[in-house]
């Protein structure tokens, strides 16, 4: 007990200092192409919305039809790019190129089968997102609350 | 508890050192990591007859640092699982020590890590070393590995090493090597992706067999390709395994060696709003191992319970299913060859199928209404090898093509559905087959069930939501008949409660039974929890009952114990 104590102790020693950049990581796409997970997204000031997601994971799946819903708004309004991080295994990644066009989401959907970048960034559950901008993070949020679009994109707004 | 202290003053330094960056901001070294923590109070259930364990908090813990500078990255994972690790994980998880630890230096052409690392050889049927800390799975392997790519189109890995099994290593030696080629992207091809890849795997291990049936290396190899066009995609691979001694039961036999093998073909359609996948797959042999004898823990218990050692991945391709009874009879894959001459059980292998369509009825259709209406059908079937099996001398002639006794099946179908801006909901039926003798070699119990779980979600205001799945299934043996009501809210992006109760009503203690030990009684399953998330941390708090049974991710099973209590998790990165 003493040592989970400890432990505690160390992690709140940290907290102040948080990880302020994405860590750079080779990932697949869709068609088979390596794409860096940082240094491929680095236009100025667009908000790259990472979203760690999988085809089992019934709460990002909803999050992201959602969105998917007002993606086209969410365009015109601010400069935004949507970055699906599949964290599928090989059990399931083959159900996500016809899951990602059977509900007809225009994300960039990038697959982390043996969650490299899952790991680096120390994400012990998805969803998952994580807003980058100007190289730096800007936002995380951990989990998903049904209905919480409006209040993600009043967030992503102030930004 | 030195290592500790040792382990805290590290963090101490590196975390002023990253303060001195962020203030200054001319260099680019950065601290960051993570830390998981898992706890569990046992408490005594007299209704079920269970009392707590001898130590009753049980914690795993798992902190992560690492720092990066330019182009160099080191890290460290230190384990705590104190006062005792959870019940039923590996008992070589003991106590707090350092986990793994690494070197990285990487730029755009190559990448090279001393150390721990992870990898995965295609799609891990040879090689997969990865973390799963809800199954307490980490393999990586300690040693080297270097990834070089010479251009964008062509990626090369070599490693070396030996696998981490508890806080120790295994004595089996690892080499592989790995490459992926981008055919489409060397051939400027337009229309077409088209990828080829190769693998080579070997496992060195000392035998103490004298004149040995096999040799102490074991190769592998495995082809690979990958072609899409347009709308149609096709992958296919090939691996083989070098003759090796097979586990008769649990310790490795001169008299039964065999080569394995693992040919997996899956091909689709996909465009907006309808896709079709099929995954066909045939195992034979193919428990891969970093150390060929397993540790017994007891006549009952060795380490491949607690999924230890495992050099390969070898996922059951069944849907995974988020309703919790359609995971009472939750299919393994089964690679590894099993003759049992007690109950006369053979198997080496199997051989099956998986399809998926999903469709999307368009907004304004007549079965779309308003929002459009979404399916999803899954159908997957599974076999064991057909085949002459000898019971005594344990041997087997398998024929390629031709299916054996079945293992398992499922048929689903899932149908969501937004009804206005506030009202959504789904309904999955579900269809299973089970059939434990031959999967557990153990009892003749076959369960034919079937599932019906609607849920609705209700968006109250902007912010709060309160979402209702109700579940049934019928059930023709084992336990029978079950019912089960979960009822979540989420107050907003911080707060959500649930409550739920899985009651199994159908119980008859006359009848066969899986688990002829606990919960013999007409059992109610209730639970009750919160949790609460900002940024990147999240506290999850719950209380309730736990079905003994397995624990899965990604297809591959932990057996937890029945147990009753609270249960406490924190994770935070940074």
């Amino acid at each position: 007990m003493k040592k989970t104590l400890l432990v505690l102790f160390a992690l709140i020693h940290f907290i102040t200092y948080s990880q302020n950049q994405l860590p750079n990581v080779k990932l697949k796409n869709l068609k088979g192409e390596l794409v860096n997970s940082n240094l491929d997204f680095q236009k100025k000031d667009v908000l790259y919305v990472y979203s760690f997601w999988a085809t089992w994971c019934a709460p990002c799946v909803q999050e992201l039809d959602a969105i998917s819903e007002v993606y086209g708004d969410w365009k015109q309004k601010i400069s935004i790019e949507l970055i699906a991080v599949s964290v599928d295994d090989s059990r399931t990644e083959k159900r996500i190129k016809p899951m990602v066009n059977g509900k007809g989401w225009e994300y960039i959907v990038l697959l982390d089968t043996n969650q490299e970048f899952k790991r680096s960034l120390s994400i012990a559950n998805v969803p998952y997102t994580v807003v980058v901008k100007n190289n730096k993070i800007v936002y995380v949020q951990n989990g998903h609350s049904p209905g919480g679009e409006s209040e993600f994109f009043d967030k992503l707004k102030s930004l | 508890m030195k290592k500790f202290l040792f382990l805290i003053t590290i963090c101490t330094s590196l975390s002023l050192f990253s303060q001195t960056k962020t203030n200054s901001e001319k260099t680019k070294g950065r601290l960051f990591g993570g830390f998981e923590s898992n706890s569990q109070w046992y408490l005594n259930d007299v209704e079920r007859g269970i009392n707590h364990p001898e130590q009753p908090i049980r914690s795993n813990n798992y902190l992560l640092l690492n720092y990066n500078y330019g182009k160099w990255t080191a890290g460290i994972q230190a384990e705590s699982y104190a006062p005792k690790p959870l019940l039923n994980f590996n008992p070589k998880y003991e106590k707090t020590n350092l986990g793994t630890y690494f070197l990285n230096y990487k730029t755009e052409k190559i990448d090279v890590t001393a150390g721990y690392f992870y990898e995965q050889f295609g799609s891990g049927l040879l090689l997969r070393s990865w973390e799963d800390r809800s199954l307490g799975i980490n393999n990586a392997i300690r040693g080297g590995k270097i990834i070089l790519r010479p251009s964008e189109n062509i990626s090369l890995t070599g490693l070396y090493g030996n696998q981490r099994t508890g806080f120790d290593v295994a004595k089996g030696t690892i080499y592989g090597f790995n490459s992926d080629i981008n055919l489409s992207g060397i051939l400027k091809m337009e229309s077409s992706d088209v990828s080829v890849g190769f693998s080579y795997v070997g496992r060195d291990e000392k035998t103490t067999i004298e004149n040995p049936n096999f040799k102490e290396l074991t190769n592998s190899f495995a082809g690979r390709f990958n072609y899409s066009h347009d709308s149609f995609y096709i992958n296919s691979e090939y691996n083989y395994l070098s003759e090796d001694a097979i586990l008769y039961p649990i310790t490795v036999s001169n008299i039964f060696v065999k080569p394995g093998s693992a040919l997996l073909t899956n091909f689709g359609y996909s465009k907006k709003g309808v896709g079709l996948d099929v995954s066909l797959r045939r195992i034979e042999n193919m428990n891969f191992l970093s150390e060929r004898n397993p540790e017994v823990f007891s006549p009952e218990q060795t380490s491949l319970a607690y999924n230890d050692r495992m050099m390969n991945f070898v996922p059951s391709l069944t849907k995974q299913h988020h309703s919790n009874l359609a995971n009472i009879y939750v299919f393994q894959a089964q690679k590894s060859v099993s003759i049992v001459s007690d109950n006369g059980i053979a198997k080496a292998g199997e051989i099956g199928g998986q399809i998926d369509f999903f469709y999307e009825f368009k907004k304004g259709s007549a079965l779309g209404g308003k929002y459009g209406t979404k399916i999803a059908i899954n159908a997957s079937n599974w076999f064991n090898l057909n085949g002459d099996y000898t019971l005594y001398p344990p041997d087997y002639k398998t024929d390629f093509f031709a299916t054996g006794e079945k293992y398992f099946s499922d048929y689903n179908l899932e149908i969501s559905k937004k009804f206005s801006s506030n009202l959504q909901g789904s309904v999955v039926v579900i269809n299973q087959f089970y059939n434990h003798r031959l999967i557990a070699a153990s009892l003749n119990i076959q369960v034919n069930s079937f599932i019906i779980a609607p849920e609705i979600a209700y968006k109250l205001t902007p912010t709060k939501s309160l979402k209702v799945s109700a579940e049934h299934m019928w059930a023709d043996s084992d336990r029978k008949n079950w019912a089960a009501l979960m009822v979540e809210y989420n107050h907003n992006l911080n707060w959500s409660f649930y409550v739920s109760d899985m009651y199994n009503y159908g119980f008859d203690k006359n009848s066969n039974l899986i688990d002829d030990v606990s919960d013999h009684f007409k059992i109610h399953f209730y639970n009750l929890g919160t949790a609460y998330t900002k940024g990147s941390s999240r506290i999850a708090l719950s209380y309730g009952r736990q079905r003994g049974g397995l624990v899965c991710a990604g297809g591959i099973c932990r057996f937890v114990p029945p147990s009753s209590g609270v249960t406490l998790s924190l994770t935070k990165s940074f």
